[in-house]
């Protein structure tokens, strides 16, 4: 497909030869025109001198023949011959001058006859002259009528001639209407010649300006290409299928560790580099390319000069062009870090599966053989405080009691610990789940510790959310247990449970969440409550803030608490104040 | 065989819970016969003997060496001869997992092991005294684990 500045330029330069042809052409005939109309002005200028010459001849003649009359001197007759011969002469002439006129051929012939006629008139006279010496009658006749001849030759003549005027008038009308307009045609054709000129100029030159702009363009973008294949450690490569050639990009070269266009850019020449495990592979993927056009994600090792290996991947598509040529374009990638990465991350995987085994082979020892010996020291207590009760003194028996709450201290850090290892668990199942429902289980879980403190739960409704249910009554249990624990002495625990969907960017601790909202509960009691600065400390690990003596407890509640809220990609936030409670937000995220 | 006494057996390789168990029965006035085994292969040698009675009920520990609570009572329950034979899982562990998997291959309750001797009387002598015949066709997972 030509290009419309193209398309363009042929449109001129076709239209401009056009009007230079028609401008040639039309001058050609115009000279024509100009150089028929001087010779009929020369012809008419001949015909002119030519009358005026038999005019002349036949007065010489007259002369000769007077002079002869008078003197009868032969010496009289040269001129006259003389002057006749040049007469026939004249008039053969003028027959030729007025070829192509009819009217002028008529008239010619009356005066080649008056002329005959007058020759004649001539003639007799000398007849006269030669019988008598003196004028007779018949030579004063004549005489007279020659002078009469003579007039009607003259008349003959200026009648040609006034034709010969007219003609000439007429001819020149006739040319110069014809070449009146020539000029101003000519100077009109010529600036629309001009013009187109100038507009073919005004054209090359844009397109000239456009051309310059595109090339320093595609000279830019070539040089950010190859910058850029550096940076990404990328290169290209182009494979001309008919001619069967390669053009490598620079990068390319580099990328099997050498200098751009070190080498001749053959596959032969490539094969080298590929390490000798891939090279049966690739090769036969190639093959696969040249019947298909394209190359699939293909993945293979270099091996530079120097031993180094490296990791490539290339992929091409055939690109058929408009010229017809077929070509395949096609990318090769360093994917040495992208595989070393997979690597380390696999390698990291394979460790975590060992640490988690490591851990879940903990959680056995924990819970089976751990509590096994507890259970049976625990028992034994028993029966000795049963059995041997009476044989015990009773400082013995207050340490069987200090040695029963130690032990069952020792059960409680062993169940707690194992609760919150097991909220790592992998199995992480997120279920549409009433949170009304939990947050009852939770509460039929607590009924001893509630009656007994004679607490009061007051909730809201809850809403149903996406949850590890067991793990969310484990986080219920835990605060509210907590709550309990947590009250004062004389006052009746109270805990409200409120609910609310809250804009994440409205509140501090979620304010980056990815979540736009999130729901909000929120368990408020009206315990001891604690010093605000211990509002986070509270949440780590084997953190207490009171002695065992004055609350029971193992520091690992409210950790797994924030585990269990972390699983869920929530936050946890305390909030207190000694002797008027604490106040427990729970932010879970969750999608609209 | 007098009728009223009840044929109890008791498979755990752990010398105190037996002990525990033997001493729980005597304090319990249950007229009982109690068998016991040390661990997975001398209770199913005794039980596929034919000339041995039937225990009424069997107390089984998962955690036993050379055969486990758990293959013991998969190839109880694929003979018929045991099928009136109830059997207590008795563990020390309560993991979802050992509960799961007992429940489904057909044991009647799970006994956590208690850590209080009374405790231990009162689960025993509930297990004993509940009719298993008859509580089978309202067994579900949630009383599977029995509590108390």
């Amino acid at each position: 497909m030509p290009t419309p500045s193209s398309r363009y330029l042929r449109t001129a330069f076709v239209a401009g030869l056009f009007v230079i042809l028609c401008i040639g052409g039309y001058t050609y005939q115009h000279i024509n025109e100009l150089s028929k109309a001087s010779k009929v002005v020369k012809d008419n200028y001949s015909l002119r001198s030519e009358l005026e010459l038999v005019i002349s001849n036949l007065k010489d003649a007259e002369i000769g023949h007077r002079g002869y009359l008078l003197t009868h001197d032969s010496l009289f007759l040269a001129p006259y011959e003389e002057s006749l011969q040049k007469i026939s002469n004249n008039l053969v002439n003028l027959d030729t001058l007025i070829v192509p006129n009819s009217e002028q051929v008529d008239k010619l012939k009356d005066l080649n006859n008056d002329i005959q006629k007058r020759f004649k008139n001539f003639s007799n006279s000398f007849a006269r002259v030669k019988d008598s010496e003196v004028l007779t009658k018949d030579l004063l006749y004549l005489l007279h009528e020659g002078e009469i001849q003579m007039d009607t030759i003259r008349s003959d003549i200026s009648e040609m001639l006034d034709l010969e005027q007219r003609l000439l008038v007429q001819n020149q009308e006739i040319s110069q209407g014809k070449i009146g307009l020539t000029p101003l045609l000519f100077y009109g054709l010529l600036i629309l010649t001009l013009v187109i000129l100038l507009l073919a100029y005004i054209k090359m030159t844009t397109d000239l300006k456009a051309l310059k702009e595109s090339n320093t363009e595609l000279e830019i973008s070539e040089k950010l290409t190859k910058q850029s294949e550096i940076v990404s450690n990328t290169s290209t490569w182009v494979w001309y299928m008919e001619e069967n050639e390669f053009e490598f990009s620079d990068n390319l070269y580099r990328l099997l560790g050498e200098e751009p266009h070190s080498f001749e850019p053959t596959l032969i020449n490539f094969y080298k580099f590929v390490h000798e495990e891939d090279l049966t592979n690739l090769g036969h993927r190639v093959n696969l390319m040249m019947k298909e056009g394209e190359l699939p994600f293909t993945s293979f090792r270099v091996v530079h000069k120097d031993g180094t290996i490296k990791h490539l991947k290339a992929y091409s598509k055939l690109m058929d062009e408009t010229d017809g040529e077929k070509k395949i374009f096609g990318v090769t990638v360093d994917a040495t870090n992208e595989v070393e990465n997979y690597r380390i991350i696999e390698q990291r995987n394979q460790e975590l599966e060992r640490t988690n085994k490591e851990l879940s082979a903990f959680n056995y020892v924990a819970s089976h053989d751990l509590q096994e010996p507890l259970r049976k020291i625990q028992t034994f207590m028993s029966r000795l405080e049963a059995k041997e009760k009476d044989h015990i003194s009773e400082s013995g028996q207050i340490y069987i009691q200090r040695m029963k709450s130690a032990s069952a201290r020792m059960r409680m850090l062993i169940e707690d610990l194992l609760q919150y290892s097991r909220t790592n668990t992998s199995e992480k199942e997120y279920l549409k789940t009433n949170m009304n429902l939990l947050l009852e289980h939770a509460k039929t879980e607590l009924i001893d510790s509630i009656e007994e403190k004679r607490a009061k739960i007051i909730c809201d409704d809850l809403p149903t959310m996406e949850v590890i249910s067991f793990q969310i009554q484990q986080l219920f249990i835990n605060i509210i247990s907590n709550s309990l624990k947590y009250s004062k002495e004389d006052v009746p625990p109270v805990i409200e449970i409120t609910h609310e969907e809250v804009l994440s960017r409205d509140v501090k601790q979620i304010k980056n969440s990815l979540y736009k909202y999130h729901h909000k509960i929120t368990f408020k009691d009206n315990g001891i409550g604690f010093e605000q600065p211990y509002a986070e400390k509270i949440f780590l690990l084997f953190n207490r803030l009171h002695g065992k003596s004055e609350y029971s407890g193992t520091g690992i509640g409210l950790a797994i608490c924030k585990k269990i809220v972390e699983n869920h990609k929530g936050v946890i936030v305390a909030e207190g104040e000694p002797n008027k409670g604490a106040t427990f937000n729970i932010y879970l995220p969750f999608l609209k | 065989m007098n009728s009223d006494y009840i044929n109890l057996a008791l498979a755990d390789d752990d010398e105190d819970d037996r002990l525990f168990f033997t001493e729980a029965f005597e304090e319990l006035k249950v007229r009982s016969n109690v068998s016991l085994f040390k661990d997975g292969i001398e209770l199913m040698n005794y039980l596929d003997d034919s000339n041995n009675a039937i225990p009424n009920l069997l107390f089984l520990d998962l955690n036993m060496p050379k055969k486990s609570g758990l293959e013991c009572l998969k190839e109880i329950k694929a003979s018929q001869r045991f099928k009136d034979m109830a059997i207590a899982i008795y563990s020390t562990s309560a993991s979802e997992e050992d509960i799961e998997n007992t429940f489904v291959i057909g044991a009647n309750v799970y006994i956590k092991k208690p850590n209080d001797f009374e405790k231990l009387k009162k689960v025993l002598s509930e297990v004993v005294t509940t009719n298993w015949q008859y509580h089978t066709s309202g067994l579900n997972k949630e009383n599977f684990l029995l509590r108390l």
